[in-house]
């Protein structure tokens, strides 16, 4: 059984060497035929992006949470549009493994459909799916072209594509190891009632995200052959080298000019499905060394009897999109960028489970892995002239995913996320400027908040109040962009089920930088037999759609719960309400170094409240009139500087009582021994 | 911000590697924090925060928007000599102090010595 191992997806993330057919065809690109051809591509990748939101159904789909991409013959991408970076640098691993095990049987031709969503060969988790088709031009295959999507129904134990309760694999729906699901141009009507039986929960979206990609790949398919049929296959073949080539020296000259040494971050994980359980998600040392960097993440959490755990190549997937929003943001969307990088996976931990793992949760883990990034890249760029401005902390990333199933107002099976709360998280500070508030989905840059009227109508819910969320953001010099908050009622149906996934109720994911401070945490909450209706229905002049006034003084009557973000399926009735929560960005540098004046028209934007201007970050202002005590704030930031010199203890004074302390035994059942998170032995699964 | 000196890196918004003395140095005020080699953390003052004190709870309950403080604290490093907050980390109660920065010094120095770099305004640049 040709299940790839790590050894065999680490490889196949580097760029095979070049044939001599391809070095002699990269030879005859002139220069002006190069750049031409690079942007060419780029719009065919565009187009086919285009077509890709167009004719999707999930909301992952048309928020743009996809990926559209080129590849050589033999599988190196060379250019991509998104979308979202996550799938970009490893779908190299699932080109090569069908080129490796199914050239002679079933064989690649011309006209074929391949489909995967299997993270054991090469996916990040079986929501994510990707579909494939080769380019053959004359006979000669040029290349591959790609589209993945996450569509939000595997057909799981629980509806949503993300079965928060799954053990184990086989307990996660659908998932497929690399298959031909069509010829000649077609996909087989027997794989496509195979596969439908899979998305009974939503068969119009899961059929219709099926074909999205399909007709996306067989577009760029398409468009590359006019390039081949115009300029000659030789010059498509040798574009592509070039391309390659030209990505990954641009990659070896941004790691060859930072500073060699050791940089370390350690992140946290507070819920294990369910479960509140905390755990070492990422530990990571980043080491440079001449021209190269290793990720090694020797002490990070064992393995774990839930789908939070995530596969190597997810892991590599979660740090290229760090890699291509900040560092290779200049660079090809190319595999060719990883050559120079190199990871190190212990074997049993949450980033590299047994095969038999669910990893449905996944990116609740990877994005950790991501946040440490963020941490040990700014503290190995930050004294690169050229790098320097391209330091943040790491994005917002707690979020409500909210899914909906059940039948919509129109009598139609649904199953989908709610997804303004993913695309609006906050951007981690940077170095030279806030992060953006409400800046996209911490997976996907490019992700857009879709539009509520367009979700009234698919889904029976109404969108009763859309705001930055107050106080979300992390306080510093350069604060976290805010997050968002919607505010959901069930609506023009009897009921419908609903469960979350997610995590960040206990602790703050992602550590801020140099100073700052971590954005808020989410709590999971609804109000059943809310009174909002009747208080809209009465005209109450009271009525307040302010989220902040409404979680502080209960103004909507119910039965509030307040609990885990990840919840349960549960039925929730007519008029009964959820809130959704995008989390904002960890700050950046001390707070009493941010310019009182921005920290006023935070509090005026709704941003922050008068408490975090107040005591976080030491401002005294009129707060009626919001006018500045330029001389007041001096003293308390003065008085604030002292106070810190008097509290605070020596290093080895602090260590002496820090080192007794530990969390309560209860929270550390998937930590591993504490604190170094070794595991405790082995992981025993349905 | 402290003044710009030829073999004076920036290797975080507050903290400077001095090359020649081989010492961390605060950005803001000139304080020599500690070793290059060592952990500048072992240099700085250092406060352990109940996390509630910056994310006050907004609603009642153990899911109340607050950092949960027997989950987690901030622990916060100040530079000795002016209070700037260097940096901070959220950790759970006793977990180990993150050694995070470990600048290869001689390495550094070998690839100035090189050519390979040079510092303009406290940072590196690449020779072309």
């Amino acid at each position: 059984m040709p299940i790839p191992t790590l050894a065999e997806k680490l490889a196949w993330l580097k760029p095979a060497p070049a044939t001599p057919y391809e070095k002699q065809c990269a030879a005859k690109i002139a220069q002006g035929d190069y750049e031409i051809g690079v942007q060419v591509t780029n719009d065919i990748l565009d187009e086919a992006m285009e077509v890709f939101v167009r004719a999707s159904r999930s909301y992952f789909g048309v928020s743009g949470d996809s990926m559209v991409a080129l590849f050589t013959a033999g599988g190196d991408l060379i250019n991509a549009s998104c979308g979202t970076y996550l799938h970009a640098i490893i779908q190299p691993i699932v080109i090569k493994f069908i080129l490796k095990y199914y050239e002679q049987n079933p064989g690649i031709r011309d006209g074929d459909i391949w489909y995967t969503n299997d993270a054991l060969y090469g996916g990040i988790h079986n929501p994510d799916q990707v579909a494939l088709m080769p380019i053959f031009y004359k006979g000669q295959l040029l290349g591959w072209g790609t589209a993945a999507l996450h569509t939000t129904e595997t057909g799981a134990i629980e509806p949503g594509g993300m079965p928060v309760s799954a053990k184990s694999r086989f307990e996660e729906g659908l998932n497929l190891p690399p298959i031909k699901i069509g010829e000649n141009f077609e996909i087989r009507n027997d794989f496509l009632e195979f596969y439908t039986v899979y998305g009974l929960r939503a068969p119009a979206m899961f059929i219709s995200d099926l074909r999205a990609r399909c007709t996306t790949a067989d577009r760029v398919r398409v468009r590359v052959l006019e390039l081949a049929e115009k300029r000659g296959p030789d010059y498509v073949v040798g574009l592509m080298r070039k391309m390659s080539e030209t990505a990954e020296a641009g990659a070896r000259k941004k790691i060859k000019a930072l500073p060699d040494g050791k940089f370390r971050a350690v992140v946290f994980n507070d819920a294990i499905g369910w479960t509140p359980a905390l755990v070492r998600a990422c530990y990571l040392t980043l080491t440079k060394k001449d021209g190269g960097l290793v990720f090694d993440f020797e002490g990070t959490s064992p393995e774990n009897p839930s789908s939070y755990n995530v596969h190597p190549q997810a892991v590599v997937g979660h740090i290229a999109n760090f890699m291509y929003e900040y560092i290779f943001h200049d660079l090809p969307i190319s595999s060719s960028t990883f050559a120079p990088i190199d990871f190190l996976f212990p074997e049993g931990i949450i980033l590299n489970p047994d095969k038999m793992a669910a990893t449905s949760c996944c990116v609740y883990i990877g994005m950790q892995a991501r946040n440490a990034t963020h941490n040990s890249f700014a503290k190995m760029v930050f004294s690169s002239a050229g790098l320097w401005r391209q330091v943040a902390a790491a994005p917002g990333s707690q979020h409500t995913a909210q899914i909906c199933a059940g039948h919509s107002q129109w009598n139609l099976a649904v199953s989908d996320v709610l997804s303004f709360s993913l695309n609006t998280q906050g951007q981690g500070g940077r170095s030279a400027e806030d992060g953006m508030d409400a800046y996209g989905f911490a997976w996907c840059a490019f992700g857009r908040a879709p539009d509520s009227e367009q979700v009234e109508s698919e889904l029976p819910v109404t969108v009763t109040l859309s705001q930055h969320w107050k106080d979300s953001s992390g306080p510093g010099l350069h604060r976290g962009g805010s997050g968002g908050v919607q505010q959901w009622m069930i609506h023009k149906v009897p009921n419908l089920v609903s469960l979350c996934m997610g995590n960040g109720s206990k602790v703050p994911l992602g550590q801020p930088l140099f100073g700052g401070y971590a954005s808020s945490p989410i709590p999971g909450i609804s109000i059943r037999k809310a009174d909002l209706l009747k208080q809209m229905a009465e005209a109450n002049p009271n009525l307040t759609m302010d989220s902040r006034t409404i979680l502080e003084g209960h103004t909507i009557e119910g039965n509030w719960t307040m609990e885990l973000i990840a919840r349960t399926p549960k039925v929730y009735e007519e008029g009964d309400l959820l809130f959704g929560f995008s989390g904002g960005g960890p700050g950046y540098g001390d707070p009493l170094e941010r310019d009182p004046l921005e920290i006023l028209e935070d509090v005026k934007k709704k941003i922050i409240s008068d408490g975090t201007a107040q005591n976080v970050y030491r401002i005294a202002y009129d707060p009626v009139r919001r006018k500045l005590d330029a001389e007041k704030t001096k003293q308390l930031r003065d008085e604030e500087r002292r106070a810190r010199l008097a509290r605070g203890k020596p290093f080895d004074e602090f260590q002496k009582q820090w080192s007794k302390l530990s969390p309560p035994k209860e929270i550390l059942q998937y930590y591993g021994t504490w604190p170094d998170a070794k595991s405790t032995g082995p992981c025993f699964r349905p | 911000m402290a003044t710009q000196q030829k073999n004076r890196l920036r290797i975080t918004e507050y903290l400077d590697l001095d090359l020649d003395s081989e010492q961390w140095m605060c950005n803001r005020c000139n304080r020599v924090i500690g070793p290059a080699r060592e952990n500048y953390k072992k240099g700085c003052l250092v406060h352990d925060r109940d996390p509630r004190e910056i994310h006050p709870p907004l609603v009642s309950g153990a899911f109340n928007f607050s950092p949960d403080p027997l989950w987690v604290r901030i622990v916060e490093f100040y530079c000795p000599g002016c209070g700037t907050q260097v940096e901070t980390e959220y950790l759970p109660p006793g977990h180990p102090i993150t050694h995070d920065i470990e600048i290869d010094v001689d390495r550094l120095k070998e690839r100035l010595q090189k050519g390979e770099f040079v510092i303009r305004e406290q940072r590196l640049e690449a020779a072309e």
